[in-house]
């Protein structure tokens, strides 16, 4: 430990002269960036003045305030699940030998490629009101379940549906563990769960925090969920205000919103703060340390249980909704089109890879950097992931037509869109992995005679690239699953697999909506291999 | 001339969805299947000949479809040819349906081209009045699933009229005014009944005696979500007063009525027996009869009130296009009888024209009773969510 001190204390004193200068640029960079990200936002509160002195009067009606408790709670109960679900499932999927240990671990970060509004409705279509289980349970003599409608409904669906970030980044940090750090404890007499509280927790903790933020600023911009569990939160508070002609309103209360972000990214950045003990060196990275013993099998009723809630069920449900004869209509232009898969992959790609060019010198500042501007830089970003994206489309709506109209309604504009809302979960993991490259390394290469760039090349950017990887596959799947803003602001005649889903279940043709779903999921699915191959191609590494 | 360069660019724009969206016109190509062999009639008007294909290309097909008489009315063989290309904002769900005769309209003229954009109706109204307002209009018609998304459009200037030639078909109450916008296809509220546990008497005639109806009390559905629940709220304290629907909402509450997230669904579950009845659109109704003919569902209309509401969908010319004659052009098609019975035999809608008879069995509109209400005072809907909101019915 204490000669890691010194290398690391020694690489920064080499450098702090030149480190400043490129700083200075980056930081601007990342600066501009995220201003340029937060603008179109901005518009948002030109809407507002429009309502006058109303908009106080709103602002702190009885009303308001219940609603912004009741989200608040969701937020919170929904991030304290995904981490008490995550980090275990992460824990013993990386440090645990399960057996079909890989299989357990797509398996458990698949729900993230099901749009939680879709597993809503399965859960709702299972369990609800004389649906498919609950019609099945009856003849058992159980008349009657318990509702699933209401905050614990919803708190347990977008828990199901959102944990997998935490599960992800905590898997990501764990596996660039030193393990030797923990043996080393080991041997220093300290109990496991000693081990575990001393070294390896607070080198995974910025992971987890990053997953817990994902988590919480889905759970508090998400409109399709709560709004199928019937739980009156800000986004269908918003949602029905702007359905009802009422958009100066909904700007009003996304600017609400946008406080409560504020408030997450505060205590987020606290929680943090203390990254020091982050920087790693390579040593013998994820090994495993647990042993289950016997217990290895009964462990993984755990990842089982999970995926035949999150991931059968909605494919249950789909099943079902294919078999079952439809309203009895011809159907042309509701009929199913694969353009309709290849533009939600066209877009999605298009977003991965905008967001990657963002991220990148954003996170690679923050990770090194404690300046005032870079955290700014650093945390602005999330604002637009925080945002909802029916309110980030009506303000690209009223941005691009009183500014630039000629990007209204085209695929540069539905991309800028889904860079400003995801770039964030690029963000993070690329941030994580840069936190753990060795700067002694970089030092090395730079005492050896490579130039700056070539330093970068050959060090940092093959250890950051699992976590650009990562990035741009979680950028993708969500930009597949994403939906109001891909409604509104999709040129004419641009339609990709959410909306057709959106179209058909409107409509009230649940048949339809079950191969576009299907497809959805195997499509994400796939995003999913990226972030786990790349996993591997770091494990075999070694 | 700024209005030429986005035109530019919107072809391009258009070029690029349509190529990548290549798989529709696949679609498309189907629909035009029924008639478009030897028992097409051909057109002789506008620039080329067209091949309008016969009335049953434009029929659905099931149970209350079967035996119709041949629709009256202006037939599209009787309208100028459609020519050149048309932006298209239409309604989200039922629109789906109704977009199905655009695609069929393409088919029949060659050189008839639609870029189509659809989203909810409310948020495509507000798009519309939001783009009249910045100049920079991107489509010439709206098509809306309701009445009260075009009174938003009218209310906020952003339409031109339409002449008189093309909404006359069309009766006074289901026209904006000034012309402002056209129905083209009507959707009454009603009350799905089961047959086997309830008889037509047993439904009241008035909404408002639906909470104390013992045979009602707690075996109902809604789905207050729902645009068309809001409306039907919004003309009951039109109508009634905001104390009144207030009260209606927190007894039908307190009856233990169930929300569902949409008519369809309480339509099935009244034919399936789980409920004993609901309130609905009419045509989900008539959508499940039409697949299940033996269903044991009924349909009961109210009487001149907000229950016996009529709303309909209708096309609107969006202020400052330059495509005023074929907009003009293509909503006399969208009121032609072909038209007018496929959105009847198809969607199930009412149609706006008076040779085309109601889908199956239903009474016409003039038997129906609707309230007396100005369709576009609909779209005032924020006292509505209020109310919706103190009664703790979600919406």
């Amino acid at each position: 430990m204490r000669v890691r001190e010194w290398v690391t204390s020694f690489g920064s004193r080499v450098t702090a002269d030149e480190a400043t200068s490129i700083g200075t640029g980056l930081t601007l960079l990342a600066a501009a960036v995220s201003a340029t990200l937060v603008l179109p936002l901005g518009w948002l509160v030109v809407d507002v003045f429009t309502l006058g002195s109303r908009a106080i009067d709103l602002t702190v009606a009885p009303t308001t305030m219940r609603v912004l408790v009741r989200t608040v709670a969701l937020v919170a109960v929904v991030t304290g699940a995904s981490v008490v679900v995550g980090v275990p499932l992460a824990v013993l999927t990386v440090q645990a030998k399960l057996p079909l240990q890989r299989f357990w671990t797509v398996v458990i970060a698949l729900p993230l490629a099901i749009p939680s509004y879709l597993g809503a409705f399965a859960a709702v279509s299972a369990f609800g009101p004389r649906g498919a289980l609950t019609n099945a349970l009856a003849p058992l003599g159980v008349p009657k379940l318990p509702t699933v409608y209401g905050f614990v409904g919803a708190a347990v669906v977008l828990t199901l549906y959102t944990y997998p970030y935490v599960f992800l980044t905590t898997r990501a940090s764990l596996l660039s563990l030193d393990a030797s750090l923990v043996e080393a404890a080991r041997t220093l007499n300290a109990g496991r769960w000693e081990a575990f509280k001393r070294i390896t927790l607070p080198q995974i903790t910025p992971g987890i925090t990053a997953g817990a933020l994902l988590v919480a600023l889905y759970t508090l911009s998400d409109f399709g969920t709560p709004n199928i569990m019937r739980v009156e939160v800000f986004t269908q508070f918003i949602y029905a205000r702007y359905n009802a002609f009422m958009r100066d309103y909904a700007a009003l209360l996304s600017l609400q919103l946008f406080a409560v972000t504020a408030v997450i990214l505060a205590i987020e950045s606290r929680i943090g703060i203390d990254e020091s003990g982050a920087y790693e060196s390579r040593g013998n990275r994820g090994a495993t340390t647990l042993d289950l013993g016997r217990w290895r099998y009964p462990a993984t009723l755990l990842p089982a249980g999970i995926g035949a809630v999150a991931i059968l069920l909605p494919i249950g449900i789909f099943g079902m909704w294919f078999l079952r004869t439809g309203p009895g209509y011809a159907t042309g232009s509701m009929s199913f089109s694969w353009s309709y898969g290849w533009n939600s992959v066209y877009v999605s790609l298009l977003a991965a890879g905008g967001a990657i060019l963002v991220a990148l010198p954003i996170a690679l500042r923050s990770a090194v950097s404690e300046s005032v501007v870079a955290t700014v830089a650093d945390r602005a970003p999330y604002v637009g992931y925080a945002t909802p994206g029916i309110v980030l489309a009506i303000a690209l709506v009223s941005f691009s037509l009183d500014v630039v109209p000629a990007l209204y309604k085209t695929i540069p504009l539905l991309v800028f869109a889904y860079v400003v809302r995801f770039m964030p979960q690029a963000i993070g993991p690329i941030r994580t992995s840069r936190m753990q490259v060795d700067r002694g390394l970089v030092e090395a290469a730079r005492t050896l005679g490579r130039s700056r760039l070539a330093a970068f090349r050959s060090i940092t950017l093959p250890l950051v690239l699992p976590g650009i990887a990562t990035g741009a596959a979680l950028v993708f799947l969500t930009t597949m699953k994403e939906l109001p803003a891909t409604l509104i602001l999709r040129p004419l005649r641009f339609d990709t697999l959410v909306t057709y889903i959106w179209r058909v279940q409107e409509a009230g043709l649940y048949g339809q909506a079950a191969v576009p779903a299907l497809v959805l999921v195997v499509v994400s699915g796939l995003s999913m291999a990226v972030i786990l191959a790349q996993e591997g191609g770091r494990k075999s590494d070694q | 001339m700024e209005r030429d360069t986005r035109l530019s660019r919107r072809q391009v724009l258009g070029t690029l969805a349509a190529g990548s969206t290549a798989g529709l016109a696949g679609c498309s190509g189907l629909l035009g299947g029924g008639g478009g062999g030897g028992d097409g009639t051909e057109g002789t008007n506008g620039s080329g000949n067209v091949e309008i294909p016969a009335l049953s290309a434009f029929r659905g097909s099931g149970a209350l479809v079967e035996g119709r008489s041949a629709p009256g009315g202006t037939s599209i063989e009787e309208l100028p040819n459609l020519s050149g290309s048309l932006n298209l904002y239409i309604g989200g769900g039922e629109g789906g349906i109704y977009y199905e005769f655009v695609e069929m309209l393409q088919e029949i003229y060659p050189e008839f081209q639609v870029f189509a954009s659809s989203a909810s109706s409310s948020s495509l109204a507000q798009t519309v009045v939001e783009e009249v307002e910045a100049g920079a209009p991107q489509a010439d018609v709206f098509w809306s699933i309701d009445a009260s998304s075009l009174g938003f459009v009218a209310d906020n200037d952003a339409y031109e009229p339409l002449p008189d030639e093309v909404v006359e078909p069309v009766p006074s109450g289901f026209r904006g005014e000034d012309n402002a916008w056209v129905g083209v296809a009507g959707r009454a509220r009603s009350i799905p009944y089961n047959t086997e546990q309830l008889s037509e008497g047993d439904v009241p005639n008035k909404v408002r005696e639906i909470p104390n109806t013992d045979a009602l009390r707690g075996t109902m559905g809604w789905a207050p979500t729902y645009g068309a629940f809001k409306s039907f709220v919004t003309a009951m304290r039109l109508l009634r007063g905001e104390d009144a629907a207030r009260e209606w909402l927190v007894s039908m509450r307190e009856a233990g009525t169930e929300q569902y997230p949409n008519e369809f669904v309480i339509s099935s579950q009244v034919a399936d027996g789980a409920l004993t009845a609901g309130f609905a659109n009419h045509y989900y109704a008539l959508r499940v009869k039409n697949s299940r003919p033996d269903a044991p569902l009924g349909l009961a209309f109210t009487e001149n009130d907000a229950g016996a509401l009529v709303n309909v969908a209708g096309a609107l010319r969006i202020e400052g296009t330059e495509k005023g004659e074929l907009v003009n052009n293509f909503v006399r098609h969208l009121l032609s009888s072909e038209a007018q019975e496929f959105f009847t035999t198809v969607s199930f809608a009412y149609p706006m024209i008076s040779g085309v008879a109601p889908p199956g069995d239903l009474p016409t509109v003039d038997q129906l009773n609707p309230p007396n209400i100005d369709l576009s005072e609909l779209s005032d809907l924020e006292p509505t969510l209020e109310l919706m909101r103190e009664a703790d019915v979600l919406g």
